[in-house]
């Protein structure tokens, strides 16, 4: 049950055939599978979706809000993710499928270029030569990422830059505005982001580096697609308004740090990359980049769990839109706007991020280090493939498990057969 | 009192897996719930021991023990041994070729900052031997 209030991404146990797809991709090893059943371990999970990705019998699911939560709500505004210009072929309009997923049941739709603009005006122009952040400065935009770094990387939390996501710029200042506009209380505005993203979902229902989203729900874009298909109505117009072109780039791979015109950037999409970048990153290696761009899932936002294209596809089409756009204009009067914003911690990570030493053995250290002395003995025993049969993802996990009393039944079923082998009969 | 040892070896002139040690031993140290201070000079001793063993020794091995109390890194090579330690310690002399330099490395920094974040730090070569590095980090209360 904690699991499902604090996660986005869940086991469908019905479709759960236990096989060990996900054991193996999964870069907490927050996975086990126990009595034939995946399991996530709650506290180690950073709701990536790899394991939805990869999950051959789609038994790994992610729980996102439904439509009806938009009763709730007196004015309804739609803020679609940027990947949503990818999701349909180019004869399809930009401004034919916001109107569409107004259609749904929305009073507007806001499209996140306003935060993202914000965002990049305010690190390139600004937080690039005045950031409290240690350099390399790695994004903040990307959930999992910020929770891989929890976990794995605490020393790495000094160089996130402490700037809110485009979608949470975007909704705040949406909401004020419509409260302003409208007359109506904060509480009776709703904000739902159209996500292509399984971490969002857990960042919207517990953030991190602030105290409270003004994101109201989080609807999949999967669930989503079909009623915005429907609801299409003629392609009137190819005017692109006033997008820039960086807005465009931002979901994909490469998108922030060519928006921001950082010359000495670092890319690294895919949790996996990310981690090996990370970890030469901690041990110093990585002196001479200014900024580093990681997104969790490959080819960026639109690689996203919940995204309906293949992200190449969709950044094709993508790409044909960023040609016909002009580059975003920031002037002094902007930016200082901007600036205020960031100083008065509307658009900043106010909260402190705090490490998560969820891998841990023990609190104390002297039990600690018993408990990994006990590891060392076990593993010695242990075949060293990797496996996953016993339904833990690498033999020292299966160690790790035994002495901290999570595993009582797995057994090692190479050491067993291996045992057979050599009985004499 | 538990205490517990590893022990890897690292190979000369094996810039792929340079680094591999000081990042077990660091993902080590996180599970025993070690303070991410004394995590930082352990890794920072461990990778710069670890790079002079690849850069400079014959190959070797990187040790490290771990007790309540205390963590002790130990760095042994088989060879060539250091001519003139003294030398060696000050800060910005380096053996290195401009070659590896070039790479970012033999910066001459290695053994000073592998003192600067022990509390004990001792060192013994023998040339045509080898050279041992004994670094000892405590851990006050807290860390």
């Amino acid at each position: 049950m904690s699991n499902e209030l604090n996660h986005s991404v869940i086991l469908r146990e019905d479709k759960c055939i236990g096989c060990t797809s996900c054991l193996k991709v999964c870069p907490t090893e927050a996975i086990r599978v126990r009595d034939g059943k995946a399991k996530i371990i709650s506290e180690r999970c950073i709701d990536c979706g790899e394991c939805i990705s990869i999950c051959p019998n789609h038994a790994k699911s992610a729980i996102t809000d439904d439509l009806s939560l938009l009763k709730k709500f007196k004015y309804k505004i739609a803020i679609p993710s940027l990947t949503i210009y990818g999701q349909f072929p180019s004869n399809i309009g930009i401004n034919q499928i916001l109107a569409s997923i107004k259609r749904i049941g929305f009073d507007e739709v806001v499209e996140g270029r306003l935060g993202a603009d914000i965002s990049i005006c305010l690190i390139r122009d600004y937080l690039f030569k005045n950031t409290s952040a240690k350099l390399p400065m790695i994004n903040s935009n990307c959930p999992a990422i910020i929770r891989l770094i929890q976990i794995r990387f605490p020393d790495l939390i000094p160089n996130i830059i402490d700037i809110e996501t485009p979608i949470e710029i975007t909704a705040r200042i949406t909401k004020t505005n419509v409260s302003k506009k409208t007359g109506l209380d904060i509480k009776d505005i709703g904000v739902f982001f159209i996500t292509p993203c399984t971490a969002r979902v857990t960042s919207i229902r517990h953030p991190i580096g602030i105290a409270e989203s003004y994101v109201d729900g989080a609807i999949s874009m999967r669930d989503v697609y079909g009623d915005i298909v429907r609801n299409l109505g003629d392609n009137n117009t190819s005017d692109l308004g006033e997008r820039s072109k960086e807005s465009l780039l931002w979901p994909i791979a490469g998108g922030q740090a060519a928006a921001l015109g950082i010359e000495n950037y670092l890319e690294v999409d895919g949790i996996h990359h990310v981690i090996k970048v990370l970890e030469e990153l901690e041990l110093g290696k990585l002196k001479d980049v200014d900024f580093i761009e990681c997104s969790a899932c490959t080819g960026g936002c639109i690689g996203g769990p919940l995204v309906i294209q293949n992200p190449f596809i969709a950044k094709n089409r993508i790409m044909k839109y960023v040609r016909r756009t002009d580059e975003l204009q920031c002037t002094k009067e902007k930016l200082n706007d901007y600036i205020e914003m960031y100083k008065n911690g509307f658009i900043r990570l106010t909260e402190e991020i705090l490490p998560k030493p969820v891998m841990m053995l023990d609190k104390d250290i002297s039990k600690s280090i018993q408990k990994l002395e006990l590891v060392t003995e076990i593993l010695k025993n242990l075949p060293g493939l990797d496996c996953g049969i016993c339904g833990s993802p690498t033999c020292r996990a299966f160690a790790e498990d035994i002495v901290n009393g999570e595993n009582k039944k797995a057994i090692c079923m190479i050491k067993t057969m291996n045992g057979f082998k050599t009985k004499k009969i | 009192m538990g205490n517990i040892s590893y022990e890897f070896p690292v190979e000369k002139d094996d810039f792929e897996r340079a680094g591999e040690a000081s990042s077990k031993i660091k993902k080590i140290l996180r599970q025993l719930g070690m303070d991410s201070g004394i995590i930082r000079r352990v890794a920072i001793g461990a990778y710069e021991a670890e790079m002079n063993l690849v850069i400079h020794s014959l190959g070797g091995t990187i040790r490290i023990d771990i007790d309540p109390k205390s963590i002790i890194i130990t760095a042994e090579d088989k060879g060539p041994g250091i001519h003139d330690i003294n030398l060696a310690m000050k800060e910005g002399y380096s053996t290195a070729t401009e070659k590896i330099r070039e790479m970012g490395f033999g910066a001459g920094m290695g053994l000073p900052n592998m003192k600067r974040c022990s509390d004990i730090f001792e060192i013994q070569s023998i040339v045509g031997k080898g050279t041992k590095i004994v670094m000892k980090m405590n851990l006050k209360d807290g860390d």
